[in-house]
């Protein structure tokens, strides 16, 4: 009982810190509203507005056809080069696609002889480049068929019924947006229990607390549940009002699911982000470290690209040890396709663990740290 | 004879504090001339402004013959005059040894090897430093210091040496040699005048002439002598006190000197046979003592001798080696909470919670300690009133005078009633007035209310008032008695000479007197643009010894990339594979198994089980477990023979939608090879008259890692270096030592480049072993000219730092410097500079955002001279391109910092 209420006033202590703090505040609010929106608008994975170059060695009609074919959004406007301007343009990154146009294409297609299309690819932008070029192939093939045989039923052998679950449109700042604001969940958690401890370190005011009669243990407790409860909420809020209010994008899942994994979440970042402050004395030196540590658990949680493209080792060692890879699941499942806790459960076990487990290296290592 | 340096009605003010209000003073020359007054009466503030260190605000200075606020002037001076600012050596480099920093002062003012090393041993000889040459300037006592201190604003013979408050916090042996070495070097060097500051009213006695201050006024200048004539106070301190104003001094009250009662002799405190080691190092070497109930017992000894880590034994917040605490009879055991309900503890610095009000500050403790919540307001309020904190209730504790935040930690360690008190160091900084108030406090507290206090100082005066105290040197109590016997065992005249008397007794060596104090030299100043190189290399020495010396930042610089480059190099892949595919097939005909089989059969995709019916597919993608679902309908061979065209249905699950994106690409294909195999072998349809030659190149595997590699390399190699470059700027204004680079000739390009050079480097063989790695561990080609992209790395790297100096010139902390580096070089170099989406897809906007850091000019000779055969042409005129960058940056940052201190 009186443990529980000093963790309550020691809690009540952190989020007065917190309010008290106009920078952080100012940040948590920037990075929940505008940082979603920005970011979720800017550079993505998908092909879009690819940078193409056509090679026109035929200048007929049908040639012609083909170039105004190729269109926003999935193409830039595509420019017509020679083919050593366009060798060029596409080793300086100018272009991403180059598409060859036979002499005589139009003639040879009525004269019923065979033709090629070339279509060369800069390998380098691995992202789109793939994927542009089998988009580029079927655009090309459409405005044929059409071009040959207008009007016509389609000569095609089977009916392709093609359907996207979840994001119908492929929409790729719905995926981003989400995936942002748990990026945003980690970085956040990880400098707000962080720097609660260095600052406790840095003004003394640590050593103070401990000559009364509380515990590390309270100490640590109240710092993860103040840091995470603001986490949570902003994310909530940000959630609701920023990326299905502001930005239109559906949430399928349950929002109190949702909120209870990343609960979990929040206390297996704050931990971590605890446990990287007791190896620093220095707010400059946690800056240091944490910011690997951001940037890994970002890159590698799946949210930015798929898990299953990583290594096998890769993925095994991932799941074990990082609490974001459990969450971008989780999150995925609840808010894009809806799933319900049945499903779920295992992941939120899963952060469990490793949120606990964090926390018993937190207290070992707090202990260990005060004394020295 | 013409002052050393004038002041003509200068004020200064920080925000809205006034540190200096109209200040006219002549300081005369070749003598020692003293500020005295406690802390924050702008002492420090005048002393920066004579120094050159801190630019003016208004008013006229003049040091050394000239206008302090001329350019051409402070150049010409500085190398004559020697800065020393406060804080027990603030101006050293803790990791490098004595010498290392003597070797980085006389850098600093130009001097020769030869010239140095003579320089350097004369000094440690003088100052009795010679026999600890290699040992770590952050290991010294604070004496040796600040004697390292002094060696080092000696190095250059200084015609004007500026120490601010050299003795705080050093014990009296350690101060009465630091002020018989400045006798010595004044004997050797007549010429040279001393202006220094002090809050210790004994030591101002042997100043020349004094100027006191208070509340940024002179209130009174002249010698000690004048001073207590016109006073009629016998000693400095009261003659201080009866100069102040009015309206402070009526609140002074004499501390009375109450007799303290005979108690029950019980035994409140007792420690026996204390040991504390930290490693193979001993803060605490066997300390006993017993304190009864209602007794003061003072604490002296100096900074880093055991006094705190003995107090923080007794509160139990550290656990003692050997030995036992006994509270009360009680022993203390390992996080005891019982006993600390019986303590009441206040530590050297400030320690309560800035972001509380002085009434939530109370009320937090009153609940910490458990204080019973009927009696919690009630308490709060009896101390308020008893600790006079009423009128300051709702104000934050950073707003509040010294003195009464030290009333304010008073009252929080009393909260609790307990009946022992521990005070660490409490009156150190405060004024004279506020002291004293401190003390009756005090006194009240052990004579009425039987309350155990357990304090330390380093007042003489306070000492004095203690029943009891307690003499302690590295580690070990030299003697336990009341003043007056201390005083009469050592056959003393004071208590502080019985104090100096005991340390002689136990020093290792009798103190040092050299014959020849005189640091001069006969060689001749250096050549100047051989000074300047000199001063230049000064900064990339020391900072490459700190940064080996400093396992964090090492850490950061060396294996932080590593790590880096193996987790995107493996982690960002989009090498999109096994997807995995689920089928309900419906019609199990030969037709509809080689449909399938055209899906299996490229690496692409993974055969999944098969579904039932179309209402489990939101349930199976649910976990993100299928990527693709393909539905055959019945009767799927038969309309494929009769030309009725089945209609088939794929359903991605498009929550990632690149994946689902990736996946339709290999679908299409798939279903297009089937065709055609389907029009050829079995005359279904119509084949194309077209046919596609897909070609990939630079990269004919079209693998991920060929291309991130070179464009990770892109990334590490901005980030890495840019934050350790804003660190290691920053670091300085936070620790104190940026005042070596407002104080020595040192001109700001020297030290921009000086500190960029070994980051650079470092950068530059990061470049190198992420090459490696990536060639090795990641098997990339390599097409192109690696010594051109070499040369180019060379450009970006010294663009890099130099992006990170320049955002160093805008921040205060290093955690500002961290983030604020980060978050700004991150958003362009992953967003806009062709890591992920190519430059040429941006708009044009994302393209000119990206195009203004150098991250977008790198990555396409990184990636191109990997993959693309790229030579020297490309190399050489994005190196053009980069070295603009290096050097624009190095001009910004050149202008945003301040020589001098706003």
């Amino acid at each position: 009982m009186r443990r529980l209420r000093n963790i309550l006033w020691l809690t009540g202590k952190e989020l007065r810190a917190i309010r008290g703090d106009r920078v952080m505040l100012v940040l948590i609010a920037y990075i929940f509203t505008l940082a979603v929106w920005l970011v979720s608008d800017a550079g993505s994975t998908e092909v879009d507005h690819l940078a193409t170059a056509v090679v026109d060695e035929d200048r007929s009609q049908l040639s012609a056809r083909l170039i105004d074919a190729i269109q926003p959004p999935l193409f830039a406007p595509p420019v017509v080069l020679s083919a050593p301007q366009a060798q060029a343009a596409q080793r300086a990154g100018e272009a991403i696609l180059v598409l060859t146009i036979p002499p005589d294409f139009e003639r040879d297609l009525h004269a019923g002889r065979e033709v090629t299309l070339q279509i060369l690819v800069d390998a380098t932008a691995v992202a789109q480049a793939g994927n542009g070029a089998s988009f580029l192939r079927q655009t090309l093939s459409q405005e044929l068929s059409e071009a040959l045989s207008p009007g016509a039923e389609s000569s095609d052998l089977v009916t392709v019924v093609m359907r996207n679950f979840f994001n119908p449109n492929l929409t790729s700042s719905w995926f981003s947006a989400v995936m942002q604001l748990m990026n945003n969940v980690t970085i956040l958690m990880l400098i707000l229990s962080g720097a609660s401890m260095i600052r406790e370190r840095e003004h003394g005011t640590i050593e103070h607390v401990l000559v009364m009669p509380v515990r590390p243990h309270e100490i640590v407790v109240s710092k993860i549940v103040a840091s995470g409860a603001v986490i949570l909420t902003a994310s909530l809020l940000s959630l609701v009002f920023v990326v299905q209010g502001a930005m239109g994008v559906p949430i399928a899942g349950a929002l109190w699911l949702y909120a209870c994994g990343a609960a979990i979440y929040v206390v297996a970042v704050a931990s971590l982000g605890l446990l990287l402050a007791s190896f620093t004395r220095t707010m400059g030196q946690f800056g240091l470290l944490v910011i690997p540590v951001i940037v890994l658990m970002i890159l590698l949680s799946g949210g930015m690209t798929p898990l299953e493209s990583m290594p096998d080792w890769l993925q095994g060692l991932l799941r074990t040890i990082s609490p974001a890879t459990h969450f971008v699941i989780f999150a995925q499942a609840v808010l894009y396709r809806g799933v319900g806790f049945s499903l779920v459960w295992p992941e939120m076990v899963m952060m469990a663990g490793m949120a606990a487990v964090a926390v018993v290296i937190v207290l070992a290592r707090f202990r260990k740290v005060l004394a020295g | 004879m013409e002052p050393v340096a004038r002041l003509i009605d200068v004020s200064h003010r920080y925000g809205g504090v006034t540190a200096l209000e109209a200040v006219t003073l002549d300081i005369p020359s070749g003598g020692m001339a003293g500020l005295i007054g406690p802390d924050g009466v702008g002492k420090s503030t005048l002393l920066a402004l004579v120094a050159g260190v801190r630019r003016g605000q208004t008013g006229q200075i003049e040091s050394l013959g000239g206008s302090m606020g001329q350019r051409a002037h402070r150049a010409a001076v500085a190398p004559r005059i020697a800065y020393m600012p406060q804080g027990l050596g603030r101006n050293l480099y803790p990791t490098l040894t004595v010498t290392e920093n003597l070797q980085f002062f006389g850098r600093l003012f130009g001097q020769g090897a030869a010239e140095r090393d003579a320089r350097i041993a004369m000094l440690l000889e003088a100052t009795g430093l010679a026999p600890f040459p290699d040992r770590p300037a952050g290991k010294l006592s604070g004496g040796m210091k600040q004697k390292l201190g002094l060696c080092a604003a000696l190095i250059h013979d200084p015609d004007l040496l500026i120490l601010d408050e050299p003795t705080t916090g050093v014990d009296p042996l350690s101060r009465r040699q630091f002020w018989e070495l400045i006798d010595r070097v004044r004997e050797a060097r007549p010429g040279m005048s001393v202006l220094t500051a002090t809050a210790y009213m004994e030591e101002a006695d042997r100043f020349d002439w004094i100027a006191a201050l208070d509340a940024g006024r002179v209130i009174a200048t002249g010698s000690p002598e004048e001073l207590r004539t016109r006073t009629g106070a016998d000693s400095l301190e009261g003659a201080f006190v009866a100069l102040l104003p009015e309206e402070i001094r009526s609140r002074h009250k004499a501390v009375p000197s109450l007799p303290r009662p005979q108690s029950g002799g019980r035994i409140a405190i007792e420690a026996e046979g204390l040991v504390k080691r930290f490693g193979d190092f001993t803060a605490v070497d066997h300390v006993s003592f017993s304190i009864p109930e209602g007794e003061i017992f003072g604490f002296l000894g100096s900074n880093g001798c055991g006094k705190t880590t003995t107090m923080k034994m007794l509160t139990g917040l550290l656990d003692p080696t050997e030995g036992t605490t006994k509270l009360f009879g009680r022993a203390l055991g390992r996080a005891d909470m019982a006993a600390r309900l019986g303590i009441g503890y206040m530590s050297q610095a400030f320690s309560l919670y800035s972001e509380l009000t002085v009434r939530q500050n109370l009320v937090l403790h009153a609940r910490l300690y458990g204080v019973a919540p009927a009696r919690r307001l009630a308490r709060v309020a009896e101390v308020m009133a008893e600790f006079d904190l009423a009128e300051a209730a709702d104000a934050m504790p950073e707003s509040l005078p010294l003195g009464l935040r030290q009333r304010l930690q008073l009252a929080v360690a009393m909260i609790h009633e307990p009946p022992i008190l521990i005070l660490d160091e409490p009156t150190s900084g405060v004024d004279p007035v506020a002291r004293d108030a401190f003390w009756a406090t005090l006194m009240r507290l052990s004579r009425e209310k039987g309350v155990t206090i357990f304090i330390s100082t380093h007042f003489m005066n306070e000492a004095a008032r203690c029943d009891r105290i307690s003499l302690m040197h590295a580690g070990r109590v030299l003697d336990i008695g009341t003043p007056e016997d201390i005083v009469a065992r050592r056959g003393a005249e004071s208590l502080e000479a019985a104090f100096i008397a005991a340390l002689e007794a136990e020093a290792e060596s009798p103190a040092p007197a050299p014959e020849d104090a005189r640091p001069a030299s006969a060689e001749p100043t250096p050549h100047k643009r051989f000074a300047a190189g000199t001063r230049l290399y000064a900064y990339s020495w020391r900072e490459t010894l700190e940064l080996a010396r400093d396992p964090i930042r090492l850490f950061f610089a060396l294996l932080g990339p590593v790590i880096l480059m193996l987790a995107m190099g493996f982690g960002i892949s989009f090498d999109v594979d096994r997807l995995s595919l689920a089928v309900l097939n419906q019609d199990q005909s030969a037709a509809s198994h080689r449909l399938t089989e055209g899906f299996t059969a490229i690496p692409q995709f993974a055969l999944a089980p098969p579904f039932a019916s179309p209402a489990d597919l939101p349930d199976r993608m649910g976990l993100g477990a299928v990527a693709l679902a393909l539905d055959i309908p019945e009767g799927f061979e038969r309309d494929l023979h009769r030309g009725d065209v089945p209609e088939i249905g794929l359903t991605f699950d498009g929550a990632m939608p690149f994946r689902a994106q990736t996946a339709q690409g290999y679908a299409l294909g798939v279903l297009q090879d089937y065709a055609q195999k389907a029009a050829v072998e079995e005359g279904l349809g119509t084949t194309s008259p077209v046919g596609f030659e897909t070609r990939y190149l630079f990269n004919q595997t079209f693998e991920s890692a060929n291309a991130m590699v070179p464009s990770v390399l892109m990334l590490i190699l901005m980030l890495v270096p840019a934050v350790m470059a804003a660190v290691s700027v920053v670091r300085e204004k936070e620790t104190g030592t940026i005042a070596n680079f407002h104080a020595t000739p040192v001109s700001r390009i020297e030290f921009l480049i000086g500190k960029q050079l070994p980051y650079l480097a470092l950068a530059w063989i990061s470049f190198w072993v992420l090459v490696i790695l990536g060639l090795t561990v990641f098997s990339v080609p390599l097409s192109g000219n690696l010594v051109a992209l070499g040369l180019a790395a060379l450009a970006y790297v010294t663009a890099t730092t130099g992006f990170g100096q320049l955002i160093s010139a805008f921040t205060r902390t290093q955690v500002a410097a961290v983030f604020a580096t980060a978050v700004i070089s991150i958003i362009p170099t992953v967003n806009f500079s062709g890591l992920v989406v190519p430059v040429s897809s941006l708009g044009d906007g994302g393209r000119l955002f990206g195009l203004a850091f150098p991250g977008a000019w790198f990555q396409p000779v990184s990636v191109g001279t990997f993959l693309k055969g790229f030579g020297w042409t490309e190399a050489l005129s994005a190196t053009a391109v980069l070295g603009l960058f290096a050097a624009t940056y190095l001009v910004f940052a050149i202008i945003s910092l301040p020589k001098q201190e706003r």
